[in-house]
């Protein structure tokens, strides 16, 4: 089938799944799974064949004929947004279902539709108007998903702080668009690469995009939206609706001249949000609030690419900006799977306890085997450790980078502060992700919630076996999934040859293979020596302790009391202690919480100065004739002053 | 055939060499003490014991008490195939196996970290804490290290990047990684090797909990980390490529015996360093090997 007809499918199966949505779940599961099939089928095909497929069937939509084009780099991102979305429909139809939630279920199907539908619109729109108001509704769509309990002020706060700053997004898009329009006399998209003067326009795409992207101090939006949606809305936020994000800074930086500093911004960007956004979530107690600031330091870790190849590109093509835009794009790709399967991963903690606090969780392993095993795949991957696919992606920007650190060029300074800023933020994130495990799903329950809970159905574990096999898959044999890179890669910037994989990537893949093999045998060589020689069980280590209890172990805070202390500076935590002075003294606390540092200390202070200032000019208009009279006359006072001495020259 | 038999080799002088070092860090620090100290092979009488042991196995273990401890193991056994050994290059060398070189170093932290935390004790959740913090300086520090040998050989593989010597900068990139050598290994002034109090401890309180065969992967483990990072240290400052076969086996060998007796005599000079002064020390580290760094990009071209 043409791609043509399977987006066509793929579109009608996500308006009859609007449609259906309401009435019957059935319907609309099988038709929304049988809409992301299609989809995927179509992205894939045109990744495989290098087709682009482009159709401007000739009828106008407000005033602008309908144009969609699938490219490379629409067809990358629409497979991300088919297995997502296919993942989260079928986990939301057991995680959200009608019983539980009469009044919202039916609704939130009809909107997920409606956000899957207009990302993909986003993803497939080559004229500017079509783009802008396909994004509008997906945000949306988005607000109306993170709503769902709105029966909560956390939620609705959420949601009102989302709305608002996808709004201020949205104002420097339209100016975006608006002037690429009026410049370019078309609101037609399309290569535009020798057009100089656009290049100012990039600031403009920079902070619209990087806004939904959550690059580190427009991050704002992110924590509470991300830890207040239902779980399979997390997913789909945090997988793909910020890499929208990076989908209009990819498209618009491959298609529009840059201006010459773009690249070291957003190569630092990056870096300081892969560093703050790790730092932030160490610093978390909430299972998704984590998460989610996991998200603004992958958001880096992808911009850290994406600058370099910039750089790169400015500076004659070099080719280690296609290994750092490699690493970037599968960077992409990656951090949407393995997101999505912690989130998923997290929503099936939060509908068995009930709660997403770590410091009340604890031993989750014994009654969840499937979800701490598939969570601990999940962890291993974004922590970028081999044989996974986060390992992949970051080893293709690290040889980006280390091969521009050796060409001694102009950027070898910065790629050296960038190798080391990624070697941090890789073994923050191992900390931080050996702290989630070992809390939620490790040791014993540290409160009665977490002692009766139970094992997610299988629509809840069928997703993440998937994500998690997608990700294993691409740890595994990185080589099968070039193809579709080298197309996306020769699509943001065509190349006089070919992209061609690094000759290591199949030797890697190997070693991959290799390693989890071993670590498997290894492992039950290990098992059957201990069962072999006999095994003893007694109570964990306690130093002699009396009466131990749960409550004894190491909590969340205290372990990344280190690493927070460091980031004491940005992060401001607030601790409120009693310690115990004296003897035997019978009460003693200690809580330590660390707010939105950048929303309480800054946006906030920002917003109430403007109110203030609103405030009082609004003073000046109160209704008495006299007054006005008065200004008027102030007025033409200042005007004649500006007469007399400007007519003097 | 001859690809597989030189691995199985050189993975057997691995293992078998790895647990050497401990024990002639151990007859240092005795014979600066004034002491006979155990044998040079105490370890592989204890490795053999513990591996026909029982398991005490705590009532809170999951798998991953099992599991983290065989991954571990195999991703330094890994990372150790990926380190050329002298002028026998390694047995298996890619462009990027540097990079691979540090993270499976990171995985085999992470696996056992987990194992550590697994029994919810809280001892072991200080050590874990203490651990994975001090990795991100040590990490910072052995990048920047790489980044080093990278621009003195305009390579990424570590078969090419450590056959000449670290140039210029060679005695602070050696201080440097002597310094991530003493971190990682949980020596002295990190971490003291030979407490039993479990406040005060690193390593050593991360495999409390761990028994029998499982602690003999464990401490195989770590001897073998330890050498992993003696070899490196020993082949990145020395020029061994440009040595004949004989010279330099006889130099890397003598490199290594050198760095555990260095490490003994630091154990034995110096006192471990409160917890709060360590990320000031690894800092110096990462400094260290920074300006290291900073000497092969300007001094190294002309």
């Amino acid at each position: 089938m043409t791609p043509g007809w399977l987006l066509l499918i793929a579109g009608g199966g996500l308006v009859a799944g609007i449609f259906s949505a309401r009435k019957s779940p059935r319907v609309w599961l099988a038709t929304t799974l049988a809409g992301a099939i299609a989809a995927l089928a179509a992205a894939a095909g045109m990744l495989a064949s290098g087709a682009i497929w482009d159709w401007q069937p000739g009828f106008v939509i407000g005033g602008e004929a309908v144009h969609l084009q699938l490219d490379g780099i629409s067809a990358f991102f629409l497979i991300l947004l088919a297995v997502l979305g296919g993942a989260g429909t079928l986990y939301s139809s057991e995680y959200w279902p009608d019983t539980a939630h009469p009044a919202s279920a039916p609704s939130g199907r009809a909107w997920w539709n409606g956000l899957l539908l207009n990302m993909g619109g986003v993803l497939l729109c080559a004229n500017g108007l079509h783009f802008l108001i396909a994004w509008e509704i997906f945000t949306v769509c988005a607000y109306f998903l993170i709503t769902r309990e709105r029966q909560r002020p956390e939620a609705r706060a959420a949601g009102w702080l989302y709305l608002a700053s996808s709004h201020v997004a949205m104002v420097f898009l339209f100016a975006f668009f608006a002037l690429l329009a009026a410049r370019t006399g078309s609101w037609e998209l399309g290569p535009m690469r020798d057009h100089p003067e656009l290049a100012p326009l990039f600031w403009l795409a920079l902070a619209g995009f990087g806004l939904k992207a959550g690059i580190f101090p427009l991050h704002i939006w992110l924590p509470s939206a991300h830890a207040n949606a239902p779980s399979h809305v997390s997913a789909i936020l945090s997988g793909m609706a910020i890499k929208m994000g990076i989908y209009g800074l990819v498209r618009f930086t491959g298609w529009m001249p840059a201006p010459h500093s773009a690249g070291w911004v957003v190569a630092a960007l990056g870096a300081i949000s892969a560093v703050l956004g790790v730092a932030f979530a160490l610093g978390q107690h909430d299972l998704k609030r984590l998460l989610a600031y996991h998200s603004v330091e992958n958001i880096g870790i992808i911009l850290i690419g994406l600058g370099f190849a910039m750089i790169a590109a400015a500076h004659g093509n070099a080719t280690w900006g296609h290994l750092a835009l490699a690493g970037a794009l599968l960077h992409v790709w990656n951090h949407g799977l393995f997101k999505a399967l912690l989130f998923l991963g997290a929503g099936s903690v939060l509908h068995a306890t009930g709660t997403r606090e770590m410091s009340r969780l604890g031993g989750l392993w014994r009654a969840m085997p499937w979800t701490a095993s598939l969570f601990a795949l999940g962890a291993t991957a974004i922590a970028g450790l081999p044989p996974l696919n986060g390992f992949v992606s970051e080893w293709l920007v690290y040889l980006g980078l280390f091969d521009a650190v050796s060409a001694h060029g102009p950027a070898s300074f910065a790629a050296i502060l960038a190798a080391v800023a990624l070697g941090m933020t890789g073994a923050l994130a191992l900390a931080c992700f050996v702290k989630v495990c070992g809390v939620v799903f490790l040791g014993r329950p540290r409160a009665e919630i977490a002692e009766h809970v139970h094992e997610c159905g299988w629509r809840m574990r069928w997703p993440m076996l998937a994500l998690g096999t997608a990700c294993v898959t691409i740890g595994l044999a990185p080589i099968l999934f070039w193809p579709a890179l080298a197309t996306a890669a020769a699509t943001w910037q065509p190349a006089p040859a070919p992209i061609l994989p690094p000759v290591s990537l199949v030797t890697l893949g190997a070693f991959h293979l290799a390693l989890a093999a071993l670590v498997i045998l290894a492992a039950v060589f290990l098992w059957r020596r201990v069962q072999h020689n006999g095994v003893t069980r007694a109570g964990t280590w306690d130093c002699g302790y009396a009466a131990p209890t749960p409550r004894m172990q190491y909590t969340a805070g205290s372990f990344a009391g280190i690493i927070t202390g460091w980031f004491d500076w940005i992060l401001r935590p607030q601790r409120h202690a009693h310690l115990p002075k004296e003897a035997m003294r019978a009460r003693a606390d200690f809580a330590e919480h660390t707010p939105e540092t950048v929303l309480e200390r800054f946006v906030e202070p920002a917003g109430l100065l403007a109110i203030q200032v609103s405030t009082a000019v609004r003073r000046l208009q109160h209704g008495r004739v006299q007054s006005y009279i008065f200004y008027l006359l102030l007025g033409l006072a200042a005007l004649a002053i500006l007469a007399v001495t400007g007519g003097s020259k | 055939m001859i690809a597989a038999a030189d691995i199985l080799l050189r993975l057997a002088a691995w293992l078998l060499v790895a647990p050497l070092l401990p024990g002639i860090i151990n007859k240092v620090k005795a014979w600066v003490a004034g002491r006979r100290g155990p044998p040079v092979l105490q370890l592989y009488f204890d490795l053999a014991k513990l591996w026909r042991k029982g398991t005490v196995l705590s009532t809170a273990a999951s798998p991953a008490h099992v599991i983290g401890p065989a991954a571990a193991w195999v991703a330094l056994i890994g990372a150790a195939l990926l380190l050329p050994v002298g002028p026998a290059g390694a047995s298996l060398s890619f462009r990027g196996d540097a990079l691979l070189f540090v993270y499976l170093l990171a995985f085999a932290r992470f696996c056992i970290a987990l194992a550590a935390l697994d029994t919810g004790s809280a001892f072991e959740g200080m050590g874990v804490a203490r651990e994975v913090s001090y990795a991100v300086l040590s990490e910072a520090a052995l990048i920047t290290a790489l980044l080093t040998l990278c621009v003195q050989s305009d390579s990424v593989s570590l078969a090419t990047m450590l056959a000449p010597s670290a140039g210029t900068g060679a005695a602070l990139l050696a201080a440097g990684l002597f310094g991530v050598l003493l971190a990682e290994n949980c020596r002295v002034p990190f971490d003291d090797p030979n407490t039993h109090l479990e406040l005060t401890m690193i390593h050593e309180v991360m495999v409390l909990d761990h028994s029998g065969p499982t602690l003999a992967a464990i401490l195989h483990g770590a001897a073998l980390k330890l050498l992993l990072f003696a070899v490196l240290l020993a082949e990145a400052v020395l020029p061994l490529g440009k040595l004949t076969l004989p010279q330099a086996a006889g130099a890397l060998i003598a490199a290594v015996f050198a760095v555990a007796v260095a490490v003994g005599l630091v154990e034995s000079l110096l006192a471990r360093l409160a917890f709060r002064r360590v990320p000031l020390l690894l800092t110096t580290a990462f400094l260290l090997c920074l300006f290291a760094l900073l000497v092969a990009w300007k001094g190294g071209k002309p």
